[in-house]
C-alpha cells in the first residue's frame, strides 16, 4: 500500500508552480533519503524495495541494451541499486531521480564495457560454434513476442543498433528506449542538450540508413 | 499551407518528443509526402523500441527480476552491517597468560633453573680446583716455549709438524696431572699426518 508521500505529487501540490512535478519515484527516494538521514534504516530498506520494484524493470532493459549480456545487464543493475541506496544522502529531492538513477546505471554500464573491452584484448578468439550468444531460458511456451525475437528482422534490428557509435547508442538508448526527455538525458550524461540531440538525430539517421537503404533522405 | 518540407531532424523530434506545432501539424496535414516519411520513422522507431524490449524482457522474466530484487535487498543488508569480529581462541587469550599458572609447571620451572645453577657452579669450581696454583706456571712454560720457537724459526730444518708438535707439548705440560695419561693416548699432530 502506498503512502501518501509515494503518491504522484500534482503541479499544483506542495512544490512552487514553476518546478516541474516530480515523479512517484523522486518523491520516494527523497523519503528514504530522509528515513536515512534520520537513522532509520530498516524502514528505508523496505521503502527502497518499493523503488526497487518501480525502476527494475526500465533498468534492465537499458543495462541490457548496452551490454548485450543478461548476467553483465544484471549484475549492472544490482550494483547501480546498490550505489543508490548506499549514496541516498546525496541524492538532490528537486531533481528527477529517475535521471540521477540512469546516471548512475549508465556510468556502470560503460565501466563494465570497458573492463569487458579490456578482458577481450586479452582473451584468445573463440571457436565459431562459441561465438554465439548466451541465451538465457526463455518461456517455456513461446509467444507471439518471442517469436518476434527470433525473426530475422530482429536480429537485423539489434545489429543495426550494435552498429552505433557508443554515444548515439547511449543516447538512443536513453531517448527512445529508457523514455527519457533529451533534457533529462542531457542531465544525465553532463552533455548541452543540443549535443545530446545531434546525437540523436544521427542515430536515428543510421539506424533508418541501416534498416531501410532503399528509402532515401529528402 | 508552407511549401517547404520538414526536415529530418523536424521529423525524428515529432516522432520522439510528441509535441507537434500547430504549423507542423497543418503542414502534416496537407503534405501526403511528409506524412508517408513521418509515418515510416515512425513506425521504424517502434519496431526498433519492440525489438529491444522483447529482447531484453526476454532475457530478464519476472523470476529472474525477483531473485535480482532479493540480491539486491541483500547486499544492502550486508553492507549495512558492521564487520563481524571473530573471538581469539580463548586458551590463547590474554588471560591465559597473565593470570593462572599451573603450580605443576612452576616446580618443573624452578627445578630446571635451579639444575643449572647448580651445573654452572659445579662446573666453574671444578676448573678452578684442577687448575689452581698452576696457572702462572704453565702461562710461564707457554709463553718461554713460544719464545724458544720463535728463536728456533730461523733454523731451515725444522718442519711444520715439528713445531706444531712442540706447542702442543709445551701446553701439555701445563695442563691438569689428571689428564695427562689421556693425552699420552691420543696422537699428535705429526703422528697422525
Amino acid at each position: 500500500m502506498r503512502t501518501p508521500s509515494q503518491r504522484a505529487v500534482s503541479p499544483t501540490g506542495a512544490r512552487p508552480a514553476s518546478a516541474p512535478a516530480l515523479s512517484k519515484d523522486s518523491e520516494l527516494a527523497g523519503a528514504i533519503k530522509a528515513l536515512v538521514v534520520a537513522g532509520d534504516r530498516d524502514a528505508a530498506r523496505e521503502r527502497f524495495a518499493d523503488l526497487v520494484a518501480s525502476q527494475q524493470r526500465r533498468a534492465v532493459r537499458i543495462a541490457y541494451h548496452y551490454l548485450r549480456d543478461a548476467h553483465d545487464a544484471d549484475e549492472a543493475v544490482q550494483d547501480a541499486f546498490v550505489k543508490v541506496f548506499t549514496h541516498i544522502t546525496s541524492y538532490r529531492e528537486d531533481l528527477p531521480f529517475e535521471v540521477w538513477f540512469t546516471r548512475i546505471l549508465v556510468n556502470g554500464c560503460l565501466d563494465m564495457r570497458k573492463a569487458r573491452a579490456r578482458r577481450l584484448r586479452w582473451a584468445l578468439p573463440l571457436a565459431p560454434a562459441a561465438e554465439a550468444p548466451a541465451s538465457e531460458p526463455v518461456a517455456a511456451h513461446p509467444s507471439a513476442e518471442d517469436r518476434l525475437v527470433s525473426n530475422e528482422r530482429a536480429r537485423e534490428i539489434v545489429a543495426a543498433v550494435d552498429q552505433l557509435p557508443d554515444r548515439q547508442r547511449t543516447v538512443f538508448t536513453l531517448c527512445h528506449l529508457g523514455e527519457q526527455s533529451t533534457a533529462e538525458v542531457s542531465q544525465a550524461l553532463g552533455l548541452s542538450e543540443a549535443t545530446v540531440r545531434v546525437h540523436l538525430f544521427r542515430a536515428v539517421r543510421k539506424l533508418r540508413t541501416l534498416l531501410s537503404p532503399e528509402r532515401s533522405l529528402v | 499551407m508552407n511549401r517547404r518540407h520538414l526536415t529530418d531532424d523536424r521529423l525524428i523530434d515529432i516522432c520522439l518528443s510528441g509535441p507537434v506545432s500547430p504549423a507542423d501539424e497543418q503542414h502534416l496535414a496537407g503534405c501526403p509526402d511528409c506524412e508517408i516519411r513521418r509515418t515510416e520513422l515512425a513506425s521504424l522507431l517502434t519496431e526498433i523500441d519492440t525489438a529491444a524490449t522483447i529482447e531484453a524482457d526476454a532475457a530478464f522474466p519476472a523470476d529472474r527480476l525477483a531473485r535480482q530484487q532479493a540480491r539486491i535487498l541483500a547486499r544492502i543488508d550486508q553492507s549495512g552491517r558492521p564487520g563481524r569480529v571473530i573471538a581469539f581462541p580463548a586458551g590463547y587469550g590474554h588471560d591465559a597468560l597473565s593470570t593462572r599458572t599451573r603450580p605443576m609447571s612452576r616446580w618443573v620451572a624452578a627445578a630446571a633453573a635451579a639444575g643449572l645453577i647448580v651445573g654452572l657452579a659445579a662446573g666453574h669450581l671444578s676448573h678452578d680446583f684442577g687448575t689452581v696454583g698452576r696457572p702462572a706456571v704453565a702461562h710461564g712454560a707457554v709463553r718461554q716455549q713460544i719464545a724458544a720457537t720463535t728463536m728456533r724459526e730461523a733454523a731451515p730444518a725444522m718442519t711444520d709438524d715439528e713445531f706444531l708438535g712442540q706447542i702442543e707439548a709445551a701446553i701439555d705440560r701445563g695442563g691438569p696431572a689428571a689428564l695427562r695419561p689421556l693425552d699420552a693416548l691420543t696422537p699428535r699432530a705429526w703422528e697422525v699426518r
